[in-house]
């Protein structure tokens, strides 16, 4: 059930304005396409969540692409990617990197861990235990590494994307709400509509065409990216009605909680992105609709809620019921 | 404790203010010792406000319950149940709540007490400056309820004022209909009021020093407005209130028939033959007086008088009588013949009651009265040689006379020769009645201030006199004023020209501003103030029942009690009416910007081919969900969601020249889509 495509907007068609910035992105998407197939959108959104400089956790079912998407956004930006497979013995020093004797020199020498590079794909974190995941997760809010106490600056860009497997949840430690709290969005992949299945048979197999996904955009434009979103305009009207997205989770019972400020930034920060990346420079209702479901669902939880799976439901409450006008 | 629950520390502040503002006014009536705890209250509640003291144990509260208790139970014995005790007792309750409130809850009794306190206030006094006062007051009161519900870590005196002031400015004008056409109905109960006690005035007695008693007071006796603005000589200005006709040797008093004073028909039986008993001639001079509470019936007007007013009738000694005792101010209306004489004919009881005298004592006087009328020829001559014989001798005019002995009018006509008006006046009719001329002592005020502000007159304390009426054959009762014969600038000029130099004059009155009546500001300033207090008086202290009926007659003709009654309805559908209106503006949905309303209207437009606005949608799914529906208003809607945009999401600024002119667009862009809609919605 999860991997239904949920989000009827799939195809946010139009109202893209193009410019530098839509262009760049529309570029960026066809060219990531390419390995993943009729998923456009959630390119966009991955894509969305890099700008913004937030973390990503795919939640889908094994075999759906997340690995591809991973790769192919690696390579589409030019970053240099790691992947580390969580398993239940692994241990915070084989992410961070450990000082080895060198006889040679006979000094401590620091060999990096696989955490050292700006695309992370963290497979599998439910798998590990919550101690390596701390340090994964300290890793990804400070965009550094204390290691014997010296402390490494990341790499820049920094994107981590972790993946977890929803179904099979036997011996694994799911992530509790504080620590979900810290990926700016959860996405699902979802099966692929039936055109591109069909595709993706007649091509017998998706690896090779990550390897033919070519560099869209550099380092610099990432950054840029990133700097100009934090520009785009949010008027009075629009914070208006975040607020009261923000206000109604606050205030049903059904929540169990409300958003906290770490979730309305987020929703402005996502925001924000969503319309540059659309070729605005101010943010429109829609933008923040498009995204919301994404950037709150993994915050919010019924209160009869078991799984922490009910986000979706109560994301499209808000969505019906709080209204873009007063 | 919860925070909620504890009492801001600005608020605090607030509520003492308040408290120390509405004891204020009671501080001069109350005993020293309730005074005394007010301050140690206070400052007990300061000192836990700085943490120095504890809140009171149970035992001290106990104690303070008991103490109360027993307190009020004395007071109540000792001088009675009335306003001053209960006052009391309220005052105590009062500041003991002070110090044992925590809890918000408990200042709200506090401040709630804080409203009844200024109003028993006015029990005491309504005059304008009161009211002012008062009115601060309640202004204050209501700044502390706002510190109340504000945040404790808001410290913004200016705001909360503000905002009291606003709530207070609010609320006149519903007041001041309410004071208008709320009907005015007579009290069940009324408050026994203790002011006898310390009350001055002119009495139904005079002893040698009564009067000049009332000399040392600067209190207001009553004010006077002329009609035509008649203006009188200050000689002439004889407020006449009761007649005095018997002596005993020291005291003058007036007959008492069998009835007492409260018994009109008894009294009223007089006035049939009133018209025979007098001769009148020239118009009547008109005016109104509002006389100050004096706990007696009688009232003062210029001989002769006729009342107006209702309520009031005439004795036979034309005293006029207000039915009742005058215990708060009363405004009456009198006509009065400057050109008069009174009972021509003098029947043989009052002969002889005016010239009765004590069987004993003051033969020296006597004796020097037969001499004196041997030598002259008529009773008129005689009385003028009377006043000559004042006038030549040294007799002296003076608040502080020497003590007269045994024989009163012989230590005082042939040893002392010093004397206030009362003296004179005495020693006068003695003189009279001595040689069987009748004649009597008639007791009022002589005099008046002119206030030029709103041209009426004041008349004080000191301004009381007492002269004399003699009866003459064929001229019926005549005014003689002995006073005048020893000191004409009494007469003349007034009471303050007359004791200027006299020590005792007005000396209970040390801070009155009519003391220092020689500085020139100070002087305007008193009378300034007194306009003002004398125009609240006539205006809004007296708005009665006959007053608000005028106005009633003056505005909506006859008055029935339909008319009334749908008056009241309609009044009070008025409030409620502007209450819900309030109630309703509270609800966010009315502060619609003209840029939401006109987009509001573009789905109102629009619901009538079915394509109103979801809730929820965006503007942008919305102009597509009505492109794709009706392609041919892709056009308009376009643009019209495109100016919306721009509007509300696109510039920050809102208020600028594009805005506007964008705006206007919109509008534009609306009344297209309505005239592109009108053929669809009609074929539906």
């Amino acid at each position: 059930m999860f991997s239904l495509n949920l989000d009827k907007k799939a195809d946010s068609r139009a109202h893209l304005v193009e410019n530098k910035f839509s262009l760049q992105v529309q570029a960026t998407v066809n060219e990531v396409g390419k390995a993943l197939l009729g998923k456009n959108h959630q390119i966009r959104l991955a894509l969305c969540c890099l700008f913004s400089g937030g973390h990503l956790l795919i939640e889908d079912l094994p075999g759906m692409g997340k690995t591809t998407l991973a790769y192919a956004l690696a390579k589409a930006l030019h970053l240099n990617y790691n992947r580390i497979q969580f398993t239940s013995d692994l241990l915070p020093a084989d992410i961070l990197g450990i000082s080895i004797f060198d006889q040679t020199t006979a000094k401590f020498s620091f060999h990096p861990g696989p955490i050292f590079s700006q695309l992370v794909l963290a497979d599998e974190i439910n798998r590990t235990t919550p101690k390596t995941q701390s340090a994964l997760l300290e890793a990804m809010e400070e965009r550094q590494v204390s290691v014997e106490g010296e402390t490494r600056s990341l790499p820049d860009p920094f994107f981590v994307i972790a993946t977890q497997n929803p179904s099979t949840l036997a011996g694994t430690y799911p992530l509790p709400e504080s620590q979900l709290d810290r990926f700016l969005m959860r996405l699902r992949l979802g099966y692929p509509d039936q055109r591109a299945e069909r595709e993706l048979l007649e091509m017998n197999t998706e690896r090779d065409k990550v390897k033919e996904v070519q560099q869209c955009l550099s380092n610099d434009a990432v950054l840029e990216f990133r700097r100009k979103s934090a520009e785009v305009n949010a008027s009075d009207a629009l914070l208006d009605y975040v607020q009261r997205l923000i206000a109604f989770t606050r205030g049903k019972e059904e929540f169990h909680f409300g958003l906290s400020p770490r979730g309305s930034l987020a929703i402005m920060r996502a925001s924000k992105t969503w319309a540059l990346m659309c070729g605005r420079n101010h943010v429109v209702p829609e933008d923040v609709q498009t995204i919301l479901p994404n950037v709150v669902e993994h915050r919010l939880r019924a209160t009869s809620d078991e799984d922490g799976h009910t986000g979706a439901s109560l994301v499209q409450r808000l969505l019906n019921e709080v209204d873009v006008i007063e | 404790m919860d925070i909620s629950y504890q009492i801001p520390r600005a608020a605090l502040i607030w509520v003492l203010i308040s408290v120390i503002l509405v004891i204020l006014p009671q501080s001069i009536r109350l005993p020293a010792w309730i005074i005394a705890i007010v301050v140690i209250c206070i400052t007990w509640r300061l000192l836990i406000f700085a943490g120095k003291l504890n809140y009171p144990g149970r035992l001290v509260r106990v104690a303070v319950v008991v103490f109360t208790l027993v307190v009020s139970a004395t007071q109540m014995r000792n001088i009675g149940v009335g306003l001053d005790s209960a006052a009391g007792l309220l005052t105590l309750g009062f500041v003991f709540k002070l110090i044992e409130m925590r809890h918000k809850r408990d200042i709200y009794v506090v401040l709630s007490l804080c409203f009844v306190m200024a109003m028993v206030a006015f029990l005491y006094s309504q005059s304008a400056v009161s009211t002012v006062y008062i009115a601060i007051t309640v202004t204050i009161i209501t700044a502390a309820m706002v510190a109340l519900n504000r945040s404790s870590l808001i410290v913004d005196t200016g705001g909360t004022m503000r905002l009291a002031l606003k709530i207070i400015l609010q609320a006149v004008p519903l007041t001041v209909i309410l004071f208008l056409v709320f009907p005015r109905i007579a009290p069940l109960w009324a408050v026994p009021l203790q002011t006898s006690a310390n009350s001055t005035g002119v009495t139904d007695e005079m002893s040698p020093g009564d009067i000049s008693q009332l000399g040392r007071s600067a209190a207001l006796a009553f004010r006077v407005q002329f009609e035509n603005s008649v203006p009188l000589l200050h000689e002439n200005l004889y407020w006449r209130g009761l007649v005095l006709d018997d002596f005993d040797g020291a005291t003058w008093r007036r007959t008492r028939s069998r009835s007492a004073y409260g018994n009109a028909a008894q009294i009223a039986n007089f006035q049939f033959d009133w018209e025979d008993r007098i001769r009148i001639e020239g118009n009547p001079i008109l005016y109104n007086v509002i006389l100050e509470p004096t706990q007696q019936p009688w009232i003062y007007a210029l001989h002769l008088a006729q009342p107006v007013s209702k309520n009031m009738f005439q004795s036979r000694n034309f005293e006029i009588f207000n039915n009742g005792l005058i215990s708060q101010r009363l405004s009456y209306d009198l006509s009065s013949y400057r050109n008069n004489q009174t009972d021509l004919i003098l029947l043989d009881s009052q002969r002889s009651r005016n010239t009765e005298l004590p069987e004993e004592g003051n033969s020296q006087s006597l004796e020097f009265a037969r001499q004196l009328r041997s030598s002259v020829a008529t009773d008129r001559d005689f009385a003028y040689a009377v006043l000559a014989y004042f006038q030549r001798n040294a007799f002296f005019y003076t608040l502080n006379p020497a003590l007269l002995g045994e024989n009163r009018i012989d230590d005082f006509l042939f040893n002392t020769l010093e004397g206030f008006c009362e003296h004179y006046a005495s020693a006068f009719s003695f003189l009279m009645r001595a040689v069987g001329i009748p004649s009597r002592v008639v007791v009022g005020y002589q005099g008046a201030e002119y206030n030029r502000f709103e041209d009426y007159m004041m008349v004080y304390q000191y301004n009381a006199h007492a002269w004399n009426e003699v009866w003459l054959e064929g001229e019926g009762w005549i005014r003689f004023d002995p006073t005048g014969a020893v000191s004409p600038e009494r007469i003349q000029l007034g009471v303050e020209e007359a004791l200027r130099n006299d020590p005792a004059f007005m000396e209970e009155a040390f801070f009155s501003a009519a003391r220092f009546g020689g500085v020139d500001w100070i002087n305007t300033l008193r009378l300034r103030l007194d306009a003002i207090e004398y125009e609240w008086n006539r205006r809004v202290v007296n708005y009665d029942e006959d007053v608000q009926f005028e106005l009633f007659e003056r505005l909506f003709g006859d008055v029935t009690e339909q008319k009334i009654l749908i008056l009241l309805i309609g009044l009070a559908g008025i409030v409620i009416v502007a209450v819900g209106f309030t109630v309703i503006r509270i609800e966010p949905r009315s502060k619609h910007s003209p840029i939401v309303k006109a987009y509001l209207n573009i789905g109102k437009e629009l619901e009538k081919v079915g394509l109103g606005r979801r809730q929820g949608e965006g503007p942008l799914d919305y102009c597509d969900r009505v492109v794709d529906a009706r392609p041919e208003l892709a056009g308009v809607m376009t643009e019209l969601t495109d100016l919306y945009i721009s509007l509300s999401y696109r510039s920050k600024s809102p208020g600028s020249e594009q805005q506007k002119r964008d705006l206007k667009d919109l509008k534009a862009a609306l009344n297209e889509l309505r005239f592109k809609l009108s053929p669809i919605a009609r074929f539906r």
